[in-house]
């Protein structure tokens, strides 16, 4: 029954994304689009960018919310979010760079924004592997941060000296939203999305026992040290990916682990997937919200989802607590 | 839009002729964008100017040899490299301004100067505070900078003439089949530029008609489903370097200009401000459209 209202939801909230847009579509003319009937310009408005702009953000919204809840019970923090170990930092250096280096090219700021986040994400790992192999999570938090706050600060400084006025633009793009979105985007993301996620998911078993500490997971028969690696590194990988396609898009993977985990209980082979259609319905209809509520303006979607996700959060919390 | 614009700055310049120049009289105050008086008794004879705009309107004057401070974004005439930078144009380095020993400094009116313009004026040196955003801006900022400048007789020639070639612009744009256009500042996110802008004006005296006019708003972030509904005619974009990369991007192929490639790139400051270099930046764009018929 839960699950039935879960999907009920994500389904609705693709609908809601694929229905509405600045756009001044009637339901019935988006559907004719849809099916490829009607009017040209309705057809290539709902198939070539609402369609993978509404898939993209509840792809991206699922990865996000599952990355959360990975790393909130890898490093046992209820505060660990998917940027939390320094690829905000790094990913935004990286397209600030690109810009102020004027690199033109199609692909350029979400490559550099990429290649950024790989890097932040070498170099955490690199401080957090301590005497050997042992990946300190500890460690893991503290560099991330430290990493993340480095990468910023000269990416600071890029924005003060640089010449180039487009520089200030890059900040917008590192604020998220969805108006890159296109089939190949989708393809892209979904090929890359997909190892990651099923790697996270086939961990689901351990994950249950690493929260309950990492002592505890290893008597009771966990590769503790090998879980930790391949979780961060699937789990920053995928983060990395969603950057490139869509910017930084907060609240998403810090509160919809929680929200899953209050209405869902602990164990990950649930909670997880739950997590994936929470992030991904609620960012879809962010998206959609962001793209209508002041047409033809768009707000950034980081915005929205803290605007209509804070609120349900507090009532969620209030009467769980109760 | 225009004609409004046009009318503004036929009444400021009543106005202006009505106040007489600063220094002859005595009690009497020109005021600023801002609302703030310049406390000027003689016409400035060092300068700084903190936009790229009023330092090359100081040039137009004839009133290069008072200059005594640019910003490092001052990039026309190219005789501005001879002028030492204090460098940012926005919350300046009011040390390096001081250092300089002006007697005025032009700042560009926006709230993030109001500190450095205070600290100014306890150091005793008078400030004015313009809007350089729209021609009507232009030529209003061009009266009272020669005023302070010294150059009145200068500023009123180039305004009239300003005021003659705009209007014969105006007169002679092509008024059937108005192409529409989408003027890009800038692709992820998609910002247009919006009707209250310098290039919405030359795009409306090209003969053309801004996409997004009807934004009072100088820029707008909007999302590509918004431009494909609209369906421009014609996009333009400033880029010194051709056409940008992400025309060839999947999602804006579903905007048919984008599509079949017709771009109008444009390059040089004129375009990026309010200048006597508008008619001839009117010229260009009106060639660069013709060109681009079907």
């Amino acid at each position: 029954m839960r699950w039935a209202g879960l999907i009920a939801l994500a389904l609705v909230a693709l609908a809601i994304g694929v229905a509405v847009g600045p756009a001044d579509l009637s339901p019935s003319t988006a559907w004719g689009g849809l099916l490829g009937r009607g009017d040209a310009t309705a057809i290539t408005i709902v198939r070539d960018l609402r369609l993978p702009r509404v898939v993209l953000a509840f792809l991206v919204g699922g990865s996000l919310a599952v990355t959360g809840a990975v790393l909130q019970a890898l490093v046992r923090n209820p505060l660990a979010d998917p940027y939390l170990l320094g690829l905000s930092g790094g990913a935004g250096l990286g397209a600030v760079v690109a810009i102020s280096l004027r690199l033109g090219g199609a692909w350029t700021v979400p490559l550099a924004a990429l290649v950024g986040a790989l890097l932040s994400i070498a170099l955490v790992y690199q401080l957090a592997v301590v005497s050997g192999s042992v990946l300190d999570t500890r460690v893991l938090l503290l560099s991330g941060v430290v990493v993340g706050a480095f990468a910023a600060s000269i990416m600071g400084a890029i924005m003060a000296v640089s010449t180039a006025p487009e520089v200030r633009n890059a900040l917008l793009w590192l604020l998220g939203g969805f108006d890159a979105a296109s089939w190949r985007a989708l393809g892209v993301f979904a090929a890359y999305a997909a190892f990651p996620l099923g790697v996270i998911y086939r961990q689901s078993r351990p994950l249950d026992l690493m929260s309950l500490g990492e002592e505890p997971a290893g008597f009771l028969g966990a590769d503790v040290e090998r879980l930790k690696r391949v979780l961060f590194l699937a789990a920053s990988l995928l983060t990395a990916v969603a950057v490139s396609v869509s910017g930084i898009i907060g609240f998403v993977g810090l509160v919809v682990p929680h929200a899953t985990r209050i209405l869902w209980g602990h164990l990950h082979r649930a909670l997880l997937p739950a997590a994936f259609l929470l992030g991904g319905a609620l960012l879809t209809a962010a998206d959609a919200l962001a793209r209508t509520a002041f047409a033809p303006l768009t707000l950034p979607v980081g915005v929205v989802t803290a605007l209509v996700g804070v609120p349900l959060f507090v009532v969620l919390v209030r009467r769980w607590a109760k | 839009m225009l004609l409004r614009g046009f009318t503004t700055a036929a009444t400021l310049a009543v106005v202006v002729a009505s106040c007489g120049s600063p220094e002859t009289r005595g009690g009497e105050q020109v005021l600023d964008d801002a609302g703030r008086p310049v406390v000027l008794h003689t016409p400035a004879e060092r300068i700084i100017s903190l936009a790229p705009s009023l330092t090359e309107l100081l040039f137009a004057l004839g009133a290069a040899a008072q200059i005594v401070g640019r910003t490092d974004w001052a990039d026309f005439p190219a005789e501005v490299v001879g002028i030492r930078s204090v460098g940012d144009g926005l919350s300046p380095n009011v040390e390096m301004i001081v250092a300089s020993q002006p007697d005025l400094v032009l700042f560009y009116a926006s709230p993030s100067n109001d500190v450095a313009i205070a600290q100014l004026e306890r150091a005793g040196v008078a400030t004015a505070s313009l809007k350089t955003d729209d021609l009507a801006d232009f030529m209003r900022a061009t009266r009272l900078v020669g005023r302070l400048s010294g150059h009145e007789a200068q500023a009123d020639s180039l305004v009239s003439w300003l005021e003659t070639e705009m209007s014969t612009l105006w007169e002679s744009r092509q008024q059937s089949a108005r192409r529409s256009v989408l003027i890009l500042a800038w692709d992820n996110p998609p910002i247009a530029v919006g009707g209250g802008s310098f290039l919405s004006e030359i795009v409306e005296l090209a003969g053309a008609r801004n996409l997004f006019a009807d934004t009072d708003r100088p820029s707008l972030t909007v999302s590509i489903e918004a431009v494909a509904e609209r369906n421009p005619d014609v996009v333009l974009v400033a880029s010194d370097s051709g056409l940008p990369g992400w025309v060839q991007r999947p999602e804006w192929q579903s905007v048919p200009a984008v599509r079949y490639r017709r771009f109008v790139v444009v390059q040089g400051s004129e375009f990026s401000r309010p200048s006597y270099r508008a008619p001839a930046a009117v010229r260009r764009l009106r060639t660069a459209l013709a060109e681009l018929q079907p």
